[in-house]
């Protein structure tokens, strides 16, 4: 059947297709939606699906199903192997039984923030092969490989695709529902295999590791998936001295590139990164003079090629370009722009003229900054409020308070009108962070501040440290009761819907049992008990904790729930705009003077009520609308 | 035949779904597709934008100077489409201005639309200007701008008008008739234009 799915939404119609047992994940752009769309159809699938507390954990879950035997699938955004990577470099090692696949998605371009780090060189560190995804209709084919791969291995195997691969959505054909034999889960004790306290054994295992990615190279290099899509695949185009190759994502440009100047060019595309064709690439090398290597990111290929290339004697010299010669970036995804001027340099000839330079600069001048902010109620800008009230009170300048952020819509808080968060480094950092500047002599308060996802995902840790070594500190969490950034996960702190079982686990009482004294839970609706909360708190001479709870604005509409919406009195209003300059809440629209008027606030029909704008007006100008008004 | 739409604006805007109607319109046309969505930091009032592809097309992005038809629904995110537009490729301009907290005090630093509209026609391109909003707010359903736009679209790149009326009613089920009046609505608009142009012309 054709359907319109986009990458990631592909990735889901294979897990279904190929029948997997248990998928586990942590959210990350972009590799969130797989289970956003898995989890809707967990009664239907009858499988088990979760959003994991961390991609650490969810790698662990799905390799003890894949010991028990069963199909089992766990994605994450690039930044999350990094946490994963201790596990998932045991697990390798080990290998498995039922098919397990670790989905990852790294950004190239970084759209979504964060590190643009290359997840192909975890494939090398941690001894897993690799499929590298080009289009839609691999993101399929390739989870059934994939798990197909896995079981005959016996180990893992990464799936890695990239931002325009999970968020293009393209005419798929989908395929057969395979029928597997139902197994009931069952696990063999063998610590020669599962543990790891004998040198002996772990280089044992290791070189079975090793073995494992030979064998996956050879059921992959000649590979035709269901709807007929090659693995490796070598075009040659006869009497052409020019090649190309390339991996990943941009397949779409180059073939693009292909078809709209008719190029006659060979080419060789890689679907499995790691291990390389080796074989392949040399042949191809052989037949061509010139090539050039495609691959966003690291030059992974180029180096390898460069390598396999190097002539021995009598043998021919090929030329080879890509990013060691500086003709491509090492950052970023590749625009068609890039790859066609690329190409000009491989054929030495120019393909087409560029739009006129002078009209674009004059365009790039004109064009308006977005600086993003808060949603309209969001309980984030009531927070950073008060944070930053709390500051002035106590007599701190504006800037002589280091706020460390942490990942998530909290670090908004770093942008105008709040400039209150000096950093954002990974997952639970602001607590770490925050600890190394005490030691380090800041005399004044530090604070940090962090999402409840990001500390349940790692700030836990850090916490504890804090408590023991004694670091006078203040930890506000943001507990806005969703995983709102990445698209409104659940988390153990989210309150369960009806239709779910689960048991919350509540931040504050995290805290105590870790040893945090003071612990404080505010409303960051009601700026005046919050700010109090918050210079008690960084007054107190050990760590102390504040909870600023309130649901994310947006879930909460989503949920119907609604607050009594404010206005503006425009005879009280002065146009002094220090609810805007203090708030920037979107509902906000100022009228400048004009003619026969004064300048003025308006409050739009998108106010959510929060009633933070009414608590900074100096004139009482905001009201509540009653109800029928 | 290819045709490539881009569709520009901002969070809330509803340029993502709008492609979304584009891209299923394709697919039920048996039309191969490619639509690209830029999510991001839409929600909190960033810029938003999607492509959609049809035809025989291999990019998820639209090249340089490529696009048939450019839709830029808040008018000075217009600006980063410059590169992309074909000569002689169509671009609506929807008059709507949405301004960051900066702007608010100083609108006057926003692009003047006589300038963009400069820019566009140096590129080449045939401009097409419309006040969607203005017209989804007398049709009674603010949220319409971008069905509004389909309306125009639907005239302009002589899109089957049955199949995207179908398409829309299976994505937006509800408010159907407010949907379908800001859609005729738009869709007049275009043609009218047209005959006016080619009266003027004749
Ligand atoms: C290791 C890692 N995993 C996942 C992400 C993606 N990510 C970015 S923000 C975020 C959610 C943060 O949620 P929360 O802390 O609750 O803050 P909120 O957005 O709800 O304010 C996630 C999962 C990441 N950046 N790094
Ligand atoms: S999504 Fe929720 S938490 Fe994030 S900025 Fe919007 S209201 Fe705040
Ligand atoms: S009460 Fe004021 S600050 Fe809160 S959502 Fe409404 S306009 Fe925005």
């Amino acid at each position: 059947m054709r359907k319109l799915l986009t990458g990631n939404e592909a990735v889901v119609e294979g897990i279904i297709e190929a029948g997997v047992e248990v998928v586990s994940g942590y959210p990350g752009t972009p590799s969130t939606e797989v289970i956003l769309t898995l989890l809707p159809l967990v009664k239907e699938l009858g499988i088990h699906i979760e959003w994991s507390v961390n991609e650490k954990v969810a790698a662990e879950i799905a390799a003890g199903a894949a010991w028990a035997g069963k199909r089992a699938l766990t994605t994450m955004k690039m930044s999350g192997v990094n946490v994963a990577a201790d596990s998932l470099a045991s697990i390798a090692y080990s290998g498995c039984t039922g098919g397990l696949v670790i989905f990852v998605a790294d950004d190239p371009g970084a759209h979504a923030g964060m590190p643009e780090q290359d997840s192909r060189y975890y494939a090398k560190s941690l001894v897993i092969p690799m499929l590298d995804l080009a289009s839609q209709q691999e993101c399929l084919d390739y989870v059934k490989l994939a798990l197909e791969i896995s079981e005959k291995i016996g180990g893992p195997i990464f799936l890695r695709s990239t931002t325009e691969v999970s968020h293009t959505a393209s005419n798929i054909e989908t395929g057969k529902k395979l029928k597997l034999e139902k197994k009931e889960a069952h696990f063999e004790r063998n610590i020669v295999k599962y543990t790891k306290a004998s040198s002996a054994w772990c280089m044992a295992q290791h070189q079975e590791a090793l073995n494992r990615l030979a064998l996956a190279l050879k059921i992959a290099d000649n590979y035709v998936t269901e709807s007929g899509i090659k693995v490796n695949k070598t075009h040659f185009e006869p009497d052409s001295p020019y090649g190309v190759i390339y991996a990943g994502a941009v397949e779409g440009n180059f073939r693009e590139a292909l078809k709209i100047y008719q190029l006659k060019i060979s080419w060789l595309k890689i679907g499995m990164v790691h291990p390389l064709p080796e074989e392949r690439i040399k042949e191809f090398l052989a037949k061509v003079d010139r090539v050039l290597i495609l691959e966003e990111l690291d030059p992974i290929i180029e180096k390898e090629v460069f390598r396999l290339a190097s002539p021995g004697d009598g043998e021919k010299k090929v030329k080879i370009l890509g990013k060691l010669d500086h003709l491509l970036p090492l950052t970023g995804n590749y625009s068609f722009r890039q790859v066609k001027g690329a190409l000009e340099v491989l054929l030495d000839t120019q393909l087409e003229v560029d739009p006129d330079p002078q009209l674009l600069q004059r365009a790039k001048e004109l064009e308006v900054k977005r600086p993003t902010s808060f949603c309209v109620g969001c309980p984030h800008r009531g927070t950073y409020f008060a944070l930053n009230q709390a500051i002035k009170n106590l007599k701190y300048k504006k800037g002589e308070i280091i706020i460390t952020g942490d990942i998530g819509c909290t670090i908004l808080g770093m942008n105008q009108p709040f400039e209150s968060c000096w950093t954002e480094v990974a997952m639970g950092a602001s607590i770490g962070i925050a600890q190394g500047f005490k030691w380090a002599g800041i005399k004044k308060p530090v604070v940090a501040t962090i999402g409840d996802s990001t500390f349940f995902h790692a700030g836990i840790p850090p916490l504890i440290n804090a408590v023991y070594q004694q670091v006078p500190l203040t930890v506000i969490i943001l507990d806005n009761g969703w995983t709102a950034m990445t698209g409104f996960e659940e988390n153990p702190g989210t309150i369960p819907l009806k239709e779910v079982s689960r048991t919350r686990v509540d931040i504050a009482e995290v805290c105590r049992g870790c040893g945090v004294k003071k612990v404080n839970t505010i409303d960051p609706y009601r700026p005046e008990e919050a700010i109090k909360a918050i210079m008690e708190s960084l007054e107190y001479p050990e760590v102390s904790v504040i909870v600023s709870r309130r649901e994310c604005a947006l879930q909460a509409k989503r949920r119907e729930i609604r607050l009594p919406q404010r206005k503006v009195d425009i005879e009280k209003c002065t146009g002094c705009r220090i609810c805007l300059n203090t708030l920037a809440c979107p509902a906000m629209v100022f009228h400048p003077k004009e003619e026969n008027n004064k300048p003025y606030m308006e409050i739009t029909a998108d106010c959510f009520g929060c009633g933070l704008c009414a608590f900074t007006c100096p004139t009482g100008a905001i009201e509540v609308i009653k109800d029928g008004e | 035949m290819e045709n490539n739409f881009y569709l520009i604006g901002v969070g809330g805007q509803g340029v993502i779904s709008l492609g979304q109607i584009l891209a299923d319109y394709a697919l039920k046309k048996g039309e191969r597709v490619k639509f690209f969505k830029e999510v991001g930091m839409a929600q909190r009032g960033g810029p938003a934008h999607s492509e959609v592809r049809m035809g025989e097309v291999f990019g998820s992005r639209i090249p340089p100077l490529s696009a048939d038809l450019v839709v830029v629904m808040e008018l000075a995110e217009g600006l980063k489409t410059l590169e992309l537009v074909k000569p002689g490729g169509m671009v609506i301009l929807n008059k709507k201005k949405i301004y960051p907290l900066d702007l608010m005090v100083h609108p006057e630093k926003y692009p003047k639309e006589a300038e963009i509209a400069y820019l566009f026609e140096e590129a080449g391109a045939k401009l097409f200007w419309i006040d969607a909003g203005e017209i989804a707010n007398e049709v009674g359903l603010p949220l319409a701008e971008n069905i509004v736009l389909l309306g125009v679209i639907t005239y302009l790149a002589s899109l089957d008008k049955e199949i995207i009326l179908t398409v829309l009613k299976e994505n937006i089920p509800y408010e159907v008739e407010k949907n379908m009046a800001a859609f005729d609505r738009g869709y007049k608009i275009a043609e009218e234009n047209k005959a006016e142009k080619e009266k003027g012309e004749a």
